[in-house]
């Protein structure tokens, strides 16, 4: 049984300018232990679905209109706000972006860990001090009772992100949601703090959700990944095949346009074309379509759902034999995917229907 | 943090000195003679002559200024041409009455803005947020004098639930020891005396602290607002923590920072607005001191009047300041 | 080798901006309460401007026969303690609070924009001293200021439209020379010269747009207190000094001792002074919210 379960989740944003249409039927599973990366650029709904998990979303404009939640069997989105609560910090966990302003400014790291620890288990100050005091040693904080009393603008970046993930571990939840931990910091920060999140989630029996636009990220770090597009998960595998064998234009196209140092002198950077998409329009087809080479006439008309690349019976959702599955009509081949581009002879990228009846 | 203080009393004390002199200068360049503004009616050539002896008029420009420096900086401020008291004396009398108002003001503006405040933030544009912002909107577009006139004739004429002038009924007879209404009130030993001067003090200070109810307010809601969509509010809400714990100890304690900037400012509001309000109410304090030291031609008690209400303005919003900074840990520990 | 095929197709934008004052407009239009207020300005400024032809007696004549009528017929907000129409007095009453308090905005404007824009521009040492200057002008706190000044100068309409000109000046010159400060540096300036604008291009295109926006909202909203702040000064006895006109504060005042017996006199030059303050509030929070959309209400 799996730990996390979500199942055709749909979120969406009730604005001024219109509804923002963030989540559009995502679905995916995570096992006990195990580390998910989360991959897309800004405003694929990555971030959003794990605000949605944790019931996390801005309210009164963010609100779940569909789909399910379940954690340990149980259904988050029907739980009220006192029980989501309970699960909060000590059952699911969620480290953000910039630790600058994830901490409290006004608060001492002494106060907001035994905070976290006295909402949800009855000890006395003295007890969930040593606590902290155990978790900040924990995470390669020097002289962490001294340092309990200092405020957040007292540490650097690379510490504060320490604290954070000090302060999510500190009740030993189950999951953990990180989502862009390491974006805000220095590059050389960076593989420190993904290190100490590998082997604390390993340690601990963690289960990890890893939020990034970097593919560079997950590699050696996640387990399975799923790639999402303009709300929708467009490819899922283990990360390893990922990097392997991938089937979808935009993952293809984001393999691509990373710069490498391992490329060959001469290699060429391949930008996707065009801009994401404005998600108070859904269109009826891909998403994707608009940047896509490899677009035929259904992808204008039709939105792919996720099916394995190779036909199979027994589809594995998680664990190191996850299925590979994409949702593309034309998916490249492992040449095209190799190479950037379609290399078929004479392929001509469909036009936009609506653009050719001008 | 220490260096952050010095800092702010030295940068105050030129502005001081600035004001000082326009001051100075504000009585040496009345139109016409100095002596026949302020004498006025009253004009003899023997008065005349005795101004210009005490405020030395005959001698060359800075000398008067320095005189006039070292009497302020021996506490010596000038003496009243109306009843010939010295300015110290009368304002150590009827001080103690406007501090009294304008704490009365202070209380109620705060301690229905705040809360006010987060009301209105909590359900932002709701029915509470829209009937708050036109109770800010009409605080800020009724003169004090229009509010006091108003209450007046609802609660004192028509209702007769609080009395409309004055801050204490004189035929109680209070003996003044300290000056502040309510606690001579209280050291006279007399209940209804204390009950009665609290009632006449509860429709000034509302109609002073209108303004401020609506600033402080305002802000408050804005910083709330603000607050709540911060990171490390978000951070408080994913670690499972209480709403009401988020509240106070997340979004307050950083909501507190910009509002004590405002009341702080506020408090010039109460002191300007002081003078109108003891017009209304015929409170016996500083401010209806000035608009009868102007209308008698008193001017050296004008003078060092300002001076005095410009010290206080700058003290307060130094000790705001400096407990800004000791609120803020990035200023405190840097 | 030929790149990719694919033709990048742009959704447009919902809607083109066209210009930053048309956006403005725009969105201040549509927004009630700023109309509201922009209605309340309207009628008090057609019965200041209209109010020779529309008042139907002379403010300064009245018969004490008369006097203290409480509204009716022939007086529809009664008469005075002297006889003269109330109405009447309420109508040229808004003559004076509008032109003093719209030409007291303007000397405002006009020293604090001054002395705003050379500290601004030049900086350093004349920066520091000029600002000096401010902080000596803002220790005065509110009318205190204004009352000191017409002390000094004597009672008098322009006295006045100058006391409280000079006491609105440091605003005005906070903004402005907060805004050419922070848009010398501000990062569209420095890359507009880095495109080669030449320094007037720079100035009039994009820096005095955005430092003119917050000096329009601050100066709306300071009409409306210089409306309260001339009735201030006339309440307290030093406004114009003319017996003969009608100001709203000093009608407060002749009448405050009748407010058991008349106290429509009171209410009604004082609900004018609330509507025209509430009005130039309205459109200034208006303007204020449609010339920066950026801002979150």
């Amino acid at each position: 049984m799996a730990l996390l379960s979500v199942r055709d989740l749909v979120v969406r944003f009730r604005t001024h300018d219109g509804t923002v249409n963030a989540v559009n039927g995502v679905s995916f599973d995570l096992d006990e232990g195990e580390t998910l990366g989360l991959v897309g650029e800004s405003g694929c709904g990555k971030s959003v679905t794990n605000l949605a998990v944790m019931r996390l979303l801005p309210s009164p404009a963010g609100r779940i209109e569909g789909g399910h939640v379940y954690f340990e069997s149980e259904d988050l989105v029907g739980l009220d706000e006192s029980e989501m609560r309970e699960l909060r910090g000590k059952e699911i966990a969620m480290i953000f972006q910039d630790p600058m302003t994830s901490l409290n400014p006004v608060l001492t790291i002494e106060e907001q860990m035994v905070e976290t620890i006295k909402a949800h288990k009855k000890v006395s100050n003295k007890e969930a001090r040593a606590r902290a005091v155990e978790l900040l040693a924990m995470v390669g904080m020097a002289s962490p009772e001294k340092r309990l009393r200092d405020f957040p603008h007292q540490f650097s970046g690379g510490m504060r992100q320490r604290v954070m993930i000090a302060m999510a571990l500190a009740l030993e939840p189950k999951l953990l949601i990180a989502d862009e931990p390491t974006t805000a910091l220095d590059v050389t920060i960076q593989a420190q703090v993904l290190e100490l999140l590998s082997r604390l989630a390993a340690d601990h029996g963690t289960a990890v959700i890893l939020i990034t636009h970097d593919l560079g990220v997950v590699a050696g770090m996640t387990r399975r990944t799923n790639v999402m597009y303009a709300g929708f998960v467009v490819e899922s595998a283990t990360t390893a095949d990922l990097f392997a064998r991938p089937s979808h234009p935009y993952t293809v196209g984001l393999l691509h346009s990373m710069p490498r140092l391992d490329a060959e002198p001469g290699e060429l950077l391949i930008p996707i074309e065009g801009t994401p998409p404005d998600l108070r329009v859904m269109p009826a087809g891909c998403p994707f379509a608009p940047r896509c080479a490899w677009r035929v006439p259904q992808c204008w008309t039709e939105n792919p759902t996720l099916e394995p690349i190779t036909a199979t019976a027994d589809v594995q959702m998680t664990g190191p034999n996850a299925t590979h599955r994409a949702a593309c009509w034309n998916r490249p081949t492992a040449e095209e995917a190799a190479a950037g581009w379609p290399l078929r002879a004479g392929f001509v990228a469909a036009q936009d229907p609506s653009e050719a009846s001008r | 943090m220490l260096r952050f203080v010095v800092r702010r009393v030295l940068g105050a004390i030129p502005v001081l000195f600035g004001l000082s002199v326009i001051l100075f200068l504000f009585l040496r360049l009345l139109p016409g003679d100095p002596a026949i503004a302020i004498l006025g009616q009253h004009a003899t050539p023997q008065l005349i002559a005795q101004i210009h002896e005490t405020l030395g008029l005959d001698k060359p420009l800075y000398v008067q200024y320095l005189d006039y420096l070292a009497n302020l900086l021996q506490g010596n401020f000038g003496a009243s041409i109306i009843d010939s008291r010295t300015v110290v004396d009368t304002f150590l009398q009827r001080f103690p009455v406007t501090v009294e108002l304008t704490i009365g003001a202070l209380i109620f503006a705060v301690g229905l803005g705040i809360p006010l405040g987060r009301l209105a933030a909590r359900h932002p544009n709701g029915w509470i947020d829209g009937l708050v912002t036109v109770i800010s909107l009409f605080g800020i577009s009724i003169p004090i004098f229009v509010l006091g006139y108003t209450m007046v004739y609802i609660f004192g004429v028509q209702l007769h639930w609080l009395p409309a002038l004055g801050s204490i009924d004189p035929r109680l007879g209070v003996t003044a020891v300290t000056h502040f209404p309510i606690v001579d009130a209280i050291l006279s030993g007399k209940p209804n005396a204390v009950i009665d001067s609290i009632s006449h003090l509860i429709l000034p200070a509302i109609a002073l602290g209108s303004i401020p109810l609506a600033t402080v307010t305002r802000i408050t809601r804005a910083a709330v607002i603000d607050v709540s969509n911060e990171d490390y509010v978000r951070t408080a809400r994913a670690k499972g923590l209480t709403q009401s714990r988020v509240d106070d100890r997340h979004i307050m304690r950083n909501a507190w920072l910009p509002v004590t900037t405002v009341i702080g400012l506020q408090v010039g509001s109460l002191l300007a607005g002081a003078v109108l309000t003891e017009t209304v109410f015929t409170w016996n304090g500083v401010g209806s001191w000035v608009v009868s030291s102007i209308q008698n031609h008193d001017y050296i008690v004008v003078q060092s009047l300002i001076l005095i209400f410009a010290t206080i303005f700058l003290v307060v919003n130094l000790i705001v300041d400096i407990g800004y900074a000791f609120l803020n840990p990035r200023i405190r520990y840097s | 080798m030929t790149g990719p095929v694919a033709s990048a197709v742009v959704r447009a934008a919902p809607r083109a901006s066209r210009g930053l004052w048309r956006d403005a407009l725009r969105r201040l239009v549509r927004n009630g309460p700023a109309m509201l207020g922009l209605v309340f300005i309207v009628i008090f400024v057609l019965g200041a401007v209209l109010a020779p032809l529309i008042a139907p007696y002379d403010p300064t004549i009245g018969s004490i026969v008369q006097g203290k009528q409480p509204p009716n017929m022939t007086h529809i907000m009664g008469t005075d303690l002297l006889g003269r129409d109330e109405f009447t007095r309420v109508l040229y009453g808004a003559r004076i609070s509008l032109t003093v308090g719209t030409v007291a905005v303007f000397f405002g404007l006009l020293f604090g924009c001054l002395i705003g824009a050379i500290a601004g521009g030049a900086g350093g040492a004349i920066d520091g001293l000029l600002m000096r200057f401010i902080d000596v002008l803002l220790a005065v706190p509110g009318i205190l200021l204004a009352i000191g000044i017409v002390a000094w100068l004597g009672q008098g309409q322009i006295q006045i439209m100058l006391a409280v000109g000079i006491s609105y000046a440091p605003i005005f010159a906070r903004l402005l020379r907060g805004s050419l400060l922070a848009l010398r540096e501000s990062d569209y300036v420095i890359a507009a010269r880095s495109m080669g604008a030449s320094p007037a291009r720079i100035l009039l295109r994009h820096m005095l747009p955005n430092a003119l926006t917050p000096l329009i909202v601050q100066a709306t909203l300071a009409a409306a207190t210089a409306i309260i702040d001339v009735a201030g000064l006339g309440f307290l006895g030093l406004g114009p000094g003319d017996p003969r006109v009608a100001e709203w504060g000093e009608m407060l005042t002749d009448s405050a001792r009748f407010l058991q017996s008349a106290p429509y006199l009171i209410f009604f030059p004082g609900a004018a002074i609330v509507i025209s303050a509430i009005g130039f509030n309205l459109l200034g929070d208006g303007l204020r919210e449609a010339l920066d959309p950026r801002l979150k209400r």
